[in-house]
């Protein structure tokens, strides 16, 4: 008999063949049996008639590194069908770290993350060093799998203190760092993370970016020793330096035998030959057989402001750059000053800011009040018998400039575009950035956004493509152990959704960190139930209790 | 050779949900390149060179616009 048997479903394997009616029986955290009519039965029957079953999605670009210390399930990237995590990129992990150096690396994950101070210092105690002891402080209680990197930028610090973030390492110092990597990777970490863009909250680059190349190299000589990934965030701003450091990945991929993955990889109007370039190039590595996997995103960016900070939002508009540009108190009284405000008002044009600003939306957080969030602009000022550019003024001075506003689908937001770049069978879908970026946007539901937009709206991917692309391209490119797939033998991480509604839901602010943070979160939509390692993790719409999330192991 | 010009100045979303300047350049060696800059540099190179908006860098001199980084 089976622990649970999920009867009915819309098999899709995750090795991209093609759909089929069949249960899947699980026993003891594996996946048993797949075939139809199974007849063993099951102490828990699941019914999944009408719906997909499918292998659990694989995330392979975070920064949870923090949430799991109280936080085993990465809410909500679990409920959105996330069953395994890759944390640790862009060359910050959480071990190993001396105490003494904790304060530093605070100062960096709150760069980057958002996260509320009170999340370092009543949500859980720093009972490790070594990253076989930070594997051993989230590993009992996790509801999601993690492959965890370790981050460049604290192996430097680990071995050279505030040196790290000062020069270049001495060639004993880089064999130190080989040694804590070799460590590392023998307690579990799933590769190397490194940076040349991240700063940290005092704007100085992070540890990573003193590096200089012969001692990335001999990282990734260990990394050699064990196969294991190199993950680097490019200056991807710029596509000729991202091309050089593709040709640099491919360098370190073909002398040490490792897969390399960057990212992120964008797209937008302004720039159009960026991934055109790029997918060149990665085209003419792989075929010289290197391994280097560009990540990119499924969500578009949405560019989000308020008026306290000058935003570029505004730069076509030479009177509110000017104005904007104030300090605080003096932007204050200009803005309340009413032949400055009618001045403004007027400068954006004869509509009253209605094309530029009308389909601006009021985000939650901050002091936003709740009435007006998620509201349009062109609708509260019309309700406010104002025109867009004076209900932003108005608005703004009402909450001390404290109203965040969100301009929809700013880049990376054609779906004619993106979908056959996600499609293409070079390119790695992730970079969701999972668990950061708290306070400015959601990082949770691309998976959902990837079967809405680019499956059932375009069709750029079939169904049973989209989730090869989640499932077992991910956890190949990581060399994830027998996960990714569902097939006899592999662990028991499955998804059951409908197909007809998965999607994201609107992005929200929930106020859940430690200390009472606040974060934008997407809820999952058509995601009926999640299992873990043959555990019910999520299910119509709730958590359960279990706890069968682990370490993965690595092929 | 001519000098490097600023072809387009476009307002985009970047990585981190803020409106980026992207800058569009010739270069002397006709090659076509873009740059990205955040708001505190594109503002500061906007005041040095005297543009008004971020339209008003379209012809301009890339040399002349660099030194207001």
């Amino acid at each position: 008999m089976y622990d649970i048997l999920i009867k009915n479903g819309l098999v899709i394997d995750g090795a991209g063949t093609k759909a089929v009616l069949s249960d899947v029986g699980i026993k003891d955290g594996k996946i048993l049996a797949i075939g139809e009519n199974l007849k063993d039965g099951g102490q828990q029957v699941l019914d999944a008639a009408g719906l997909v079953v499918s292998p659990g999605f694989i995330d392979p670009h975070t920064h949870f590194d923090v949430q799991l210390l109280w936080d085993g399930a990465a809410k909500p990237a679990l409920e959105h069908g996330v069953t395994s995590i890759i944390p640790g990129n862009c060359s910050l992990s959480l071990a190993p770290l001396k105490a003494e150096d904790r304060k530093t690396l605070i100062g960096m994950f709150q760069q980057i993350e958002e996260l509320p101070p009170a999340a370092f210092t009543d949500a859980f105690e720093w009972t490790w060093e070594t990253f076989s002891d930070y594997r051993a402080a989230i590993e009992g209680d996790l509801s999601v799998n993690v492959a965890p990197l370790v981050g460049h930028s604290v192996i430097r610090l680990w071995v050279m203190g505030a040196d790290a973030q000062q020069r270049a390492a001495r060639p004993d110092e880089i064999e130190a760092m080989q040694d804590l990597l070799r460590d590392c990777l023998n307690a579990g970490a799933v590769g190397l993370s490194t940076s040349f863009v991240d700063v940290d909250e005092n704007a100085r680059p992070v540890p990573s970016r003193f590096a200089q190349f012969q001692e990335l190299d001999a990282l990734c000589a260990v990394l050699g020793e064990f196969g294991r990934m190199l993950q680097i965030v490019p200056e991807f701003y710029d596509t000729d330096i991202t091309i050089a450091r593709i040709d640099q990945l491919a360098e370190l991929s073909l002398k040490h035998k490792i897969p390399t993955t960057l990212s992120p990889v964008f797209d937008n109007r302004q720039s159009p030959n960026n991934v055109p370039r790029t997918l060149a190039r990665i085209e003419e590595q792989t075929a010289r057989g290197a391994r280097v996997w560009p990540q990119m995103q499924t969500r578009p960016i949405d560019i989000s402001f308020s008026l306290l900070r000058p935003s570029l939002f505004f730069a076509r508009l030479p009177s509110w750059v000017k104005i904007l540009r104030l300090p605080v108190t003096e932007r204050i009284s200009a803005l309340r000053d009413p032949a400055t405000a009618d001045k403004l008002v007027a400068d954006v044009g004869e509509d009253g800011g209605e094309r530029l600003m009308g389909r601006l939306i009021v985000r939650g957080g901050g002091e936003a009040p709740e009435h007006l969030v998620g509201r349009t602009l062109g609708d509260i000022a019309a309700e406010r018998g104002e025109v867009p550019a004076r209900a932003l003024i108005t608005l703004s001075l009402e909450n001390d400039l404290e109203i965040a506003f969100l301009a929809a689908n700013g880049g990376h937001d054609s779906t004619d575009r993106i979908g056959p770049m996600l499609a293409n069978p070079l390119v790695h879908i992730g970079a969701s950035d999972g668990g950061a970026h708290l306070t400015s946007f959601s990082t949770y539901g691309d998976t959902g956004y990837l079967f809405s937009e680019f499956v059932r709206k375009s069709g750029a991917l079939t169904l049973e493509h989209a989730v090869q692309k989640i499932t077992s391209e991910p956890a190949e490119i990581w060399g994830l152990k027998d996960r990714g797939m569902l097939k006899t033998g592999y662990a028991a991480d499955v998804v059951i959704f409908d197909p007809s509604t998965i999607d994201r839901g609107i992005e929200r602010p929930v106020f859940d960190m430690p200390g009472g943070g606040m974060r934008y979160v997407r809820d999952s939509i058509g995601v009926d139930t999640v299992l873990v390692n043959g555990q019910i993790a999520w299910a119509k719409g709730a958590y359960t209790n279990a706890q069968t999330g682990q370490i993965c192991a690595l092929a | 050779m001519s000098e490097a010009v600023v072809l387009a100045a476009d307002i985009a979303a970047g990585h981190d949900g803020d409106a980026e300047l992207v800058v569009t350049v010739r270069y002397e060696n006709g090659v076509v390149g873009v740059v990205s800059l955040d708001a505190d540099c594109a503002f500061d190179i906007m005041q040095s060179c005297g543009a008004a908006s971020s339209a008003d860098l379209v012809g301009r001199s890339w040399h002349e616009v660099l030194k207001g980084v």
